[in-house]
């Protein structure tokens, strides 16, 4: 049995393959709907597109209905070069519209979780993270804000890796927010990881943000956990975590504990700044150009478009108004302007601390919820389940959520956070993790 | 927050909602920006720097390149004699 | 009367502002036009490297400060011609501030200077509206003077002043600049926006002062508005509510970062206005002759660099009106070189040596000619669109066309009249 893509890549495959694969995909799919659009493949290692990030000539509409019928006319730049490399694009996978979400409920099918699919499969890359969790041999293009990997990464038992902000770059992102999206990783395992990794990052003249930094490999057996991210976390996921850090003991690591009152910032610093910057990426969407199409061209446009954006979901409303009055003239100081200035403290703080350290948590406060139980769930405290995802994201941290251990038959995930560049640290240290620990999946499709 | 107020959030950014969505949405966000002002207090540093790390600056040389799926685009919209169609002003 | 200006103008790049598409209008619409200048989502913007380095050129040579950083922020407003809802403009870190230009007897200081993207061409139909977007993205640098044009004169000079500045930049403000007029004769100030070309930004102001005036008179207010320009009915109107600042809304463009300015590699400006200040004082020109002379001629001004030293003033006048009879031929290059070849040989400059120069550059001939007369003439009406609208009026413009031509051109009066009736009838018949 091959277990690493490169290992399934030098094995010849069958027409019959492919076609089995096709098939117990949309069967499943129909199920558990990972996949907004399937489309069949018949050779290559297959890869997964979150279905904000553009493919050419494919619908994509970030799971929003205002994007209905959007084929974007280019490839996104990630997208370019994991196709130069031979991977056959399998589908576009399901989100919360526009990323808004950490349950992957925001959207028409949400996608569910394939250990019990009463629970949720998390968010907002909730169908890269299951299509990831059925695939035995694939690749998911997911993207992260303030912790759309990490999330459903851990609910899913699969691997979520969120480069450093600018290490890949964004150009065909259906943006939410510009100063915080980052385009990342799920798979299986670390030499998946990497294989995936070395293919999407570097420059693109097409992107300002992104970065032609040198990507290192400072390695520590430094682990730190910082108690603000571990306080408000549910018992029956510490204890698991606690015996995490007993393990890692056992395996060389020396763990420390730290506060940083600043983090306790981080949720309302990250929604200021992520909703003024998705209140503006969201003004484009006025049913004309492309998507969601009105006709009433008769119409004045300020009805037109007023009439076109009813398209949207009720949390991207929310995120829109919102965010059009934090970056309101009159409020601008208290929210925008101070909410950059915290992110900047946090940044600084996080990064004395990762000088010589990983900083490691579980990567959610709860475990896997149902659909029933988010439902009932208040606009904050919805946002503070992105307590401990947040703080990473919010300073554009490379970062990795990886499963650990099972609790209940439903997989529990634990993060860590390196310093800025630092990438490659995250995957040597899944690499050793890997030794002691072998994630189980109820679904293989595609095995060989 | 007053209802003209947010009346006026609604049509700056042209919004529009049902009598349900109005009370419901109203009530969230107000909750929210209440649980926004709890960073009124806190000591940072003056640096409202607006990405997370340190880009260095890169910018497109000034020589021409064709887009080469002009059509691709055009077919999103709906066109009339190679004009787009948009609402009227 | 305090006026404030608003002035955009188009940066002669070969490709947008943010994208590598053609910067050219085209009559075919939606040609130039990829995602990025058609703000389709996934799409990002790059910086034209080039837009930059003019916007911080104009910035010198209008003698603003920098910032060590130039920053970019979103403009939130909704118009169809907007693909993306926002417009990519300056703030709080543009190219250029606190700036000035200097006119007779009194400096008009410059607020901002901010780089910025053009919206798409919007036509107005019945039922809908038609877009073109080759003009979207197209590199705008924005002038913002503080109020301090106090009649219709300065306002003038001032204009006169910055289309000298701003053609030694390469850029011709004749040819699209769009302008916003602030304008208050009380207390309250009223912004007339979108005027283009200079002729009717000088209409509106009179509008404007004629009409706050009559109020004022009669005893009643002058509303704080917008208002736009109607050139056809050459009136100023209430116009459509516009977004304010609390309304814009503001934010960094968090796709762009900044860019350090001082890396940028800027000559220093050509400022017409203290060379040929400089060079009446030391060399003994007319100043008012020779500013006419090297207001928009680069030729003309190296030309006078090269002699100075050389000739006396009156010769090299008489050289610079040889060179302006060609203004807007094609063998003016010819004329220009074989002038700075008569001074490198250091030859003086009488009347003879101009009469066989003219002959040697067989300008009897070209002057004879009737195609050489009508490409001349056609030249003319280009650069003075006009007076065509005012002939199809009025034919008595008709002598004034001849004067002006035989005039700015030194041609025989008789040959331009029998010349240009038939130009103007050629032009007529074919619009």
């Amino acid at each position: 049995m091959t277990e690493t893509i490169e290992e399934f890549a030098s094995v010849d495959k069958p027409p019959s393959y492919y076609e089995k694969l096709n098939r117990d995909i949309n069967e499943l799919n129909n199920r558990l709907h990972a996949f907004n659009l399937l489309s069949k493949i018949d050779r290559g290692v297959p890869f997964s597109v979150k279905d904000n990030i553009c493919v050419n000539g494919v619908e994509s509409t970030a799971g929003s209905p205002i994007l209905k019928g959007y084929i974007p006319p280019f490839d996104a730049t990630v997208v370019e070069k994991i196709k130069q490399a031979s991977f056959s694009f399998i589908g576009k996978t399901s989100m919360d519209e526009f990323g808004f979400g950490t349950f992957g409920i925001n959207c028409d099918t949400p996608a569910k979780n394939p250990f019990d699919e009463e629970r949720v499969a998390g968010g907002s890359s909730s169908g890269a993270a299951v299509a990831t969790a059925i695939l035995k041999h694939h690749i998911a293009i997911a993207e992260s804000t303030g912790g759309s990997i990490s999330a459903p990464a851990a609910f899913c038992g699969v691997v979520g890796f969120t480069p450093t902000y600018g290490a890949v770059s964004r150009y065909g992102l259906i943006d939410y927010a510009n100063s915080l999206d980052k385009i990342g990783v799920m798979a299986r395992n670390s030499s998946d990881l990497r294989y995936a990794f070395d293919i999407i990052r570097g420059t693109d003249d097409y992107d300002s943000t992104c970065t032609n930094r040198a990507i290192e490999n400072f390695s520590t057996n430094k682990l730190t956990v910082i108690k603000e991210l571990v306080e408000n976390v549910d018992s029956e996921i510490l204890e698991p975590f606690n015996s995490l850090l007993d393990t890692l003991k056992g395996q060389g690591y020396s763990v420390e504990y730290k506060s940083l009152e600043i983090l306790k910032q981080s949720i309302p610093a990250y929604y200021i700044i992520s909703m003024a910057e998705a209140s503006t990426n969201l003004a484009k969407y006025t049913g004309f150009k492309y998507g969601h199409k009105n006709m009433e061209f008769t119409e004045n446009y300020n009805l037109f478009f007023t009439n076109s954006r009813t398209a949207f979901g009720t949390e991207a409303k929310r995120r829109v108004i919102l965010g059009t009055f934090v970056r309101s003239a009159s409020v601008k100081n208290r929210y925008y302007f101070k909410a950059l200035n915290i992110r900047n403290t946090i940044i600084a703080a996080l990064k004395e601390t990762l000088k010589d350290s990983l900083i490691i948590s579980p990567t959610m406060p709860v475990f896997t919820p149902k659909f029933s139980e988010v439902k009932e769930l208040t606009p904050v405290q919805n946002y503070s389940m992105d307590a401990i995802t947040i703080p990473p994201n919010l300073s554009g941290l490379p970062h990795m959520s990886f499963p650990y251990t099972y609790l209940n038959g439903m997989p529990v995930g634990a993060q860590i956070v390196t310093d800025h560049f630092n990438d490659y640290a995250l995957i040597s240290f899944l690499e050793a993790w890997e030794k002691s620990f072998k994630p189980k999946f109820k679904y293989n499709i595609g095995a060989i | 927050m007053e209802e003209k107020e947010f009346d006026r959030l609604l049509k700056t950014c042209r919004i529009k909602l049902t009598k349900e969505e109005y009370d419901k949405i109203k009530n969230d966000i107000e909750s929210i920006i209440s649980y926004f002002n709890s960073i009124d207090n806190t000591q940072c540093q003056e640096n409202p720097a607006y990405h997370p790390i340190n880009i260095k600056e890169n910018l497109g040389e000034d020589v021409p390149k064709k887009f080469d799926n002009v059509e691709g685009i055009l077919k999103n919209t709906r066109t009339y004699r190679f004009y787009i169609v948009g609402p009227k002003i | 009367m305090k006026i404030g200006l608003e002035i955009h103008v188009a940066l002669p790049t070969k490709t947008k502002l943010f994208c590598r598409c053609l910067n050219q209008d085209n009559e075919v619409p939606n040609l130039n036009i990829c995602p990025i200048c058609m703000g389709f989502p996934g799409s990002k913007p790059m910086l034209n490297r080039e837009a930059l380095r003019i916007s911080l050129s104009i910035t010198r040579a209008l003698k603003c400060k920098t910032n060590d950083r130039v920053s970019f922020v979103r403009k939130i407003y909704f118009y169809p011609d907007l693909p993306k809802s926002y417009q990519i403009t300056q703030l709080y870190e543009p190219s250029g501030f606190d700036g000035e230009v200097n006119i007779t007897g009194k400096t008009i200081r410059i607020r901002r200077i901010q780089l910025e993207e053009d919206p798409a061409k919007i036509l107005r139909e019945k039922n809908y509206s038609l877009l073109d977007f080759n003009r979207s993205g197209v590199p705008l640098v924005e002038i913002v003077t503080e109020p301090d044009i106090y009649s219709e004169d300065e306002a003038h000079e001032f204009l006169y002043e910055l289309r000298s500045l701003l053609y030694y930049q390469g850029i011709d403000i004749d040819r699209e600049m769009k302008a916003d007029l602030n304008i208050s004769l009380a207390d309250e100030r009223v912004e007339v926006k979108n005027i283009t070309g200079i002729k009717n930004l000088m209409d509106a102001a009179r509008y404007e002062i004629k009409r706050q005036s009559l109020l004022i008179e009669g005893g009643r207010q002058v509303l704080k508005e917008t208002r736009s320009y109607d050139e056809s009915r050459k009136i100023t109107e209430t116009s459509r509510e516009k977004e304010s600042d609390e309304e814009y809304g503001f934010i960094y463009e968090p796709d762009l970062t900044e860019y350090y300015s001082i890396d940028v590699n800027i000559p220093v400006p050509i400022i017409a206005r203290h060379i040929a200040h400089e060079l009446s004082v030391s060399y003994g020109f007319n100043l008012k002759t020779l500013s006419e002379l090297i207001y928009f001629d680069k030729d003309s001004l190296r030309l006078v660099e090269y002699a100075k030293n050389k000739y006396d003033s009156q010769s090299i006048i008489n050289l610079l009106e040889i060179l302006k009879r060609f203004d807007c031929t094609s063998i003016k290059d010819k004329v220009f070189d074989a002038l700075m070849d008569l001074l490198k040989r250091k030859i003086d400059i009488t009347k003879e040596t101009i009469i066989k120069l003219e002959k040697g550059m067989q300008i009897e001939s070209v002057y004879s000619s009737p195609e050489r007369i009508d490409e001349i003439i056609r030249a003319f009406l280009q650069k003075n669109t006009d007076m065509v609208e005012k002939y199809k009026k009025d034919r008595k413009v008709y002598d004034f066309m001849v004067g002006s031509i035989t005039k700015n051109f030194g041609l025989q009066s008789k040959l331009v009249s029998e010349r240009l009736s038939i130009v103007l009838k050629d032009i007529i018949d074919n619009n």
